[in-house]
């Protein structure tokens, strides 16, 4: 059924933003949904994510920008002020920018499990649509991906957005390859549409938010020539939590006999060693994780030979608590 | 995604040509792919570059499914894939090629010979900034080089330009009396990459109809009327041969709006040589090449709702120049903004201004003022705004006060004295890194190396010399490898990374992951460059500029990858036996592009560039072996290595700075796990690796001053397995062991046995 008069926003575009981390699919749920309103409703649209090289666990930014069929898109620049945001991963919560440009009567979706509501939403507008969806566990339950149960949640709110079309072209995405995967996505997708919790009086904000432009730390007076970086080492700053898929490796001292297997096959560089107690058994011991560059890829656990390392599910909070700073007294 | 089950054709949507045509939802890359499917060319010759890469893949993917029969070869670097095409196309089929920025650049050389040789094919140029420093993300200061090489040159400013430019390049191109190369550039990633409605063509015969067969020009493969083609030409002659290539470019001026014309008739979609929008009475224009034009668009409807008299101009073809297009345009214009995606530096405009410019200088009654302006460098977003600013510029010009910079940047930023970017660890000093991990001892028995490894719990003393918080995905194993060869390197280490994963993900601006001095250089030349630096450093040294006490060792790290790109470069390096390292980290593909197949790339195993399907099986030809390439070299020290066998590779290691320091250049080949483009878990790393070195896949030995030892002997030790069971192993390569590509696994098998027999032997006998 095509109801391009049900558009909301009658001049402006209607367009969404998926806030994502690489490797979670919004790139697909993105294009699922602009190509269904393209070639199975008749809309005119278009999609695009942002990213740069080809690696899992950064962040990705993917944009649906959809009109009616007559009208040409001719901006193909990303998407600022949203009609819908969706956010993939609940750490992105934390960085200002997931939430910009959001309409003030706008739709906010994010992934998390129950809990209490996170203090930063009160930055969104008071009269937008803040939709809570467990996305990971649904997916989980249904063996299907976070980026279908999502889908199902954002068409639910849009009645414009016929479920039924996208679902369908849910399904033929998967049909292909993956054809085990076609049921579960469905179930996924319809738990999405239903399984969520709107939580009223979120927002503070009174108008529509801010759009973000990031200002570069160095500008053509301040930046040293020719590109040279004189800062050793600063990418210690980055915060890669967020790529992690939740699973972490945890240390129990106890079993740990200090061998530094895992040093020597830990790509990210995070475990924290420390010189043994003077007379201890050992000179060298591992004192734990720095959780702030530990990507969850769990080689470490894989490469212990007593059970020391093992691999835990990571409850909200448990990486804060064990974590061992690398760098104490500067990158705390 | 299929195309037939649109459910609501609406007429809007859907243009008015003579062809079938069906409804697509693509991007750029996946536009060109397409039209290349629907051309059938004969043959591609490519090398993978970002933004461009998709092409190739999608033509790989639909090769193996059998939607095409195109010939898809991958060249060693772009200038390799430049002279494949060359010579694909001189013997006689249509030949398409898709590059970007340094990729362009470096096949450049190419480019004019082949214009000059009159020899027609289709190039499409995902624009990208070039390098450096390097910047992945789209402007046009890559096809702005393009511009002096003879070829016919298109913007396409959408997907669906790309699609039916494509096809019009063929017919241009291949025209009697033009007889040229034509490329077809579009701005990557914002066309390259955003999906947009297009109309594909749903009817075969329509479109051969109007391809109609490549003419038959002048072929090395005819064999009964020999001919000499490119031959040695000085003064007076080749003048004449360049106003033949200019009276070619003359005659395309004639023949592009004819097949325009043609293919509209097809399409129903018209593209004039310089597409002009609310022109007709413009007081104001600006001026945009591809997908920024379309968003000032917008903007100039807004303007004219407002009763201004704007308008936008975007040439549909740069080469030849639309310059007479131009002039009728801008007649009536009293101030133009022209906006250039890239800078002729010291010239006052980018080269689309400077042309324009010279354009309407021609006609004495224009008076216009023109303000030139550089815009979004290296991918920055050009929005509404921005064109607003522009009409706002060349509409104050145009006020009482005449108000405006004739050139100016658009968009860069100053800075401000209080940002800073995040400051620095503390530098590791050559002291805190030696710690006598490894010890060496030359055995004056038998001149070779002996290695005393500390325990690896104590090389946890060893500050690393890359810090952690760079973004490699999950379990990569080219920071183990580069952990585990740091440990033992003793004292100060310059590093040269070529491009590749670990450079990119520990060097993302303005931050840094080295804590040693770091050097990028692009892939095809680091080992060149860090040659130069070498032998600099030895002649400072020597005239006493700098401290001999320093030490200093020289490492060049590469992927697998740069070791095709730039094998030239190394091999020269090699045979002139530089005081330096090269270690490569193999994960057997192109895996900073999204995994394309490289050299390295075993046969069988399925990458984005050699896919499988039921008419293709992953990649057609077996591994490069590199170590024996450098053992030929008859340098100082050659070894394989894996980061699943760290202390087989530090002993190694340790080796290689001796020598490095103190003899000449030292090769290691080290196999690094990839969880993303081998398809298995992050954690998979030990048991995938001890597979493919307990299959005698990839052999751990040493070539040390010509003798060859291997470290590790799965026969003696008695756990050799077939290489099936390393291939299980990975989702890559899982689809091998179906019963139907038994004949794969077993060619994989012998070409395994054989090398590894060769090793034995060369481990056996003292003089091999």
């Amino acid at each position: 059924m095509s109801r391009p008069a049900d558009l909301p926003g009658g001049e402006r575009f209607f367009e969404v933003r998926f806030e994502s981390i690489g490797g979670l699919g919004a790139h697909a749920a993105g294009q699922v949904l602009a190509s269904a309103a393209v070639l199975r409703m008749g809309l005119n649209g278009a999609h695009f994510s942002s990213y740069g090289s080809e690696k899992k666990g950064s962040l990705v930014r993917s944009f649906v920008r959809l009109g009616p069929s007559e009208r040409p898109i001719r901006t193909s620049a990303p998407v600022e002020t949203p009609d819908a945001i969706v956010v993939f991963h609940a750490a992105l919560l934390h960085n200002p920018a997931t939430f910009a440009g959001l309409l003030k009567e706008g739709t906010f979706i994010y992934n998390a499990p129950p809990g209490p509501v996170p203090e930063v939403l009160a930055a969104l507008p008071r009269t937008a649509r803040v939709i809570r969806v467990d996305a990971l566990a649904i997916a989980m339950q249904e063996k299907s991906r976070p980026n279908a149960v999502l889908l199902g949640t954002l068409c639910g709110q849009f009645p414009f957005l016929d479920s039924e079309i996208i679902l369908e072209a849910l399904s033929e995405e998967f049909a292909g390859r993956h054809p085990e995967a076609v049921a579960s996505n469905e179930r996924a997708f319809r738990r999405g549409a239903t399984d969520f919790e709107e939580i009223p009086g979120v927002g503070r904000a009174e108008s529509d938010l801010p759009i973000a432009r990031g200002e570069p730390a160095w500008g053509y007076r301040t930046q040293p020539e020719g590109g040279i970086i004189p800062e050793p080492g600063n990418m210690a700053w980055n915060d890669l939590s967020a790529s992690r898929t939740g699973l972490i490796p945890v240390l129990d001292r106890d079993k740990c006999i200090h061998c530094g297997m895992c040093d020597l096959v830990c790509p990210d560089y995070c475990l924290a060693w420390g010189d043994g107690a003077e007379g201890g058994k050992y000179e060298r011991e591992l004192v734990g994780v720095d959780y702030r560059y530990c990507k969850g890829c769990l080689r470490c656990v894989e490469s212990c030979p007593t059970g020391a390392l093992t691999r835990e599910i990571e409850q909200p909070g448990l990486a804060e608590r064990l974590r061992v700073p690398l760098f104490p007294g500067f990158i705390t | 995604m299929t195309t037939q089950t649109l459910r609501a054709p609406d007429r809007a949507s859907v243009s008015a040509g003579s062809a079938r045509q069906k409804l697509d939802f693509k991007s750029g890359n996946e536009a060109a792919a397409l039209a290349a499917r629907d051309i059938g060319f004969h043959m591609m010759g490519y090398f993978p570059i970002t933004p461009s890469t998709e092409i190739a893949e999608n033509l790989s993917k639909m090769g193996a499914n059998g939607e095409h029969e195109i010939v898809m070869v991958a060249g060693d670097g772009e200038h390799g894939a430049a002279g494949i095409c060359y010579g694909a196309a001189l013997a006689g089929g249509r030949v398409l090629n898709a590059t970007s920025a340094q990729g362009l650049l470096y096949s450049l050389e190419q480019l004019p010979v082949q214009a000059g040789t009159r020899v027609p094919m289709v190039l499409n140029i995902a624009a990208r900034a070039i390098s450096g420093p390097l910047d992945i993300r789209g402007d046009h200061s890559d096809i702005y080089y393009a511009l002096n090489t003879g070829w016919i040159m298109l913007c396409a400013r959408d997907p669906q330009a790309v699609y039916d430019m494509n096809f019009a390049a063929i017919k241009i191109g291949e025209h009697a009396e033009v007889r040229l190369p034509v490329l077809i550039a579009f701005d990557g990633f914002i066309t390259s990459h955003q999906k947009r409605r297009i109309q594909v063509f749903d009817d075969p015969e329509a479109v051969s109809a109007f391809l109609g067969k490549r003419p038959d020009y002048p072929s090395p493969l005819d064999t009964e009327h020999p001919r000499t083609f490119g031959p040695y030409m000085n003064d007076p002659d080749l003048i004449n041969n360049k106003v033949q290539q200019w009276q070619a470019m003359e005659a395309a001026r004639r023949v592009i709006p004819e097949v325009f014309a043609e293919l509209e008739k097809l399409t129903g979609r018209a593209y004039p040589m310089l597409d002009a929008y609310r022109m007709a009475d413009a007081e104001v224009a600006v001026v945009l090449i591809n997908s920024a034009a379309e968003t000032a668009k917008e903007t100039a409807d807004q303007l004219r709702a407002k009763r201004k008299k704007v308008g936008v101009l975007s040439p549909n073809v740069l080469r030849p120049f639309p310059a007479e297009e131009f002039r009728t345009a801008l007649k009536r214009t009293k101030v133009i903004t022209i906006g250039d995606r890239a800078d002729s530096y010291g010239a006052d405009g980018g080269n689309l201004s400077l042309e324009v410019r010279a354009a309407i200088q021609r006609d004495p009654q224009n008076h216009a003022q023109v303000l030139s302006r550089v815009y979004g460098l290296g991918g920055k977003d050009f929005y509404a705004e921005d064109a607003e600013q522009f009409f706002a510029q060349a509409i104050a010009a145009a006020g009482p006060a005449h108000i405006a910079e004739p050139f100016a940047y658009h968009g860069a930023t100053p800075g401000r004295p209080e940002r800073k970017a995040p400051a620095g660890l503390p530098p590791i000093r050559a002291e805190e890194v030696s710690r006598g991990m490894a010890k060496v001892r030359r055995n004056e028995a038998t001149g070779r190396l002996e290695v005393e490894l500390a325990p690896l719990w104590k090389m946890t003393e060893v500050p690393n010399r890359i810090g952690p918080g760079h973004g490699a995905c999950p379990g990569c194993g080219a920071f183990p490898t580069l952990h585990q060869a740091y440990n033992v390197m003793e004292g100060d280490v310059v590093v040269l990374f070529q491009t590749g994963c670990a450079m990119v993900v520990t060097t993302g601006y303005p931050t840094t992951a080295h804590r040693i001095n770091y050097v990028h250089n692009l892939f095809q030349n680091g080992a060149a460059t860090l040659s130069g630096m070498v032998e600099m450093y030895h002649e400072r040294v020597r005239r006493g500029e700098l401290p001999a006490s320093r030490d200093i060792t020289f490492v060049m790290v590469s992927g697998d990858g740069g070791m095709d790109i730039g094998m030239g470069p190394a091999i020269g390096a090699a045979n002139r036996n530089h005081r330096m390292m090269i270690l490569e980290y193999d994960n057997q593909g192109y895996m900073n592009t999204g995994a394309q197949l490289s050299y390295s790339t075993p046969f069988g195993h399925r990458t984005s560039t050699s896919e499988v399907g039921p008419v293709l099986q992953g990649k057609r030809y077996h591994h490069k072996d590199t170590a024996q390439v450098f053992a030929a070299c008859h340098l100082p020290y050659v070894f394989t290595a894996s980061e699943g066998y760290p202390e087989d590779l530090m002993r190694k290691v340790a080796k290689a700075q001796f020598y490095a320091k103190n003899e000449g250049l030292v090769y290691g080949k080290i196999l690094s796990f990839c969880p993303l483009n081998w398809r298995t878990a992050d954690d998979a790393a030990q048991p995938v690796m001890q597979a493919a070195i307990d299959s005698c896949f990839f052999p751990l030995y040493e070539v040390e001053h010509g003798h060859t030892t291997l470290n590790y002997d799965p026969d003696a030790s008695g756990r050799r397995h077939p290489v099936s069971d390393w291939l299980g192993l990975m989702g890559k390569t899982r689809y091998l062991l179906k019963g139907e590509n038994a004949e794969i696994v077993a060619a994989i098998q012998a070409e395994t046995d054989r090398r590894w027999a060769r090793i034995k032997a060369m481990h056996e006998h003292p003089l091999l």
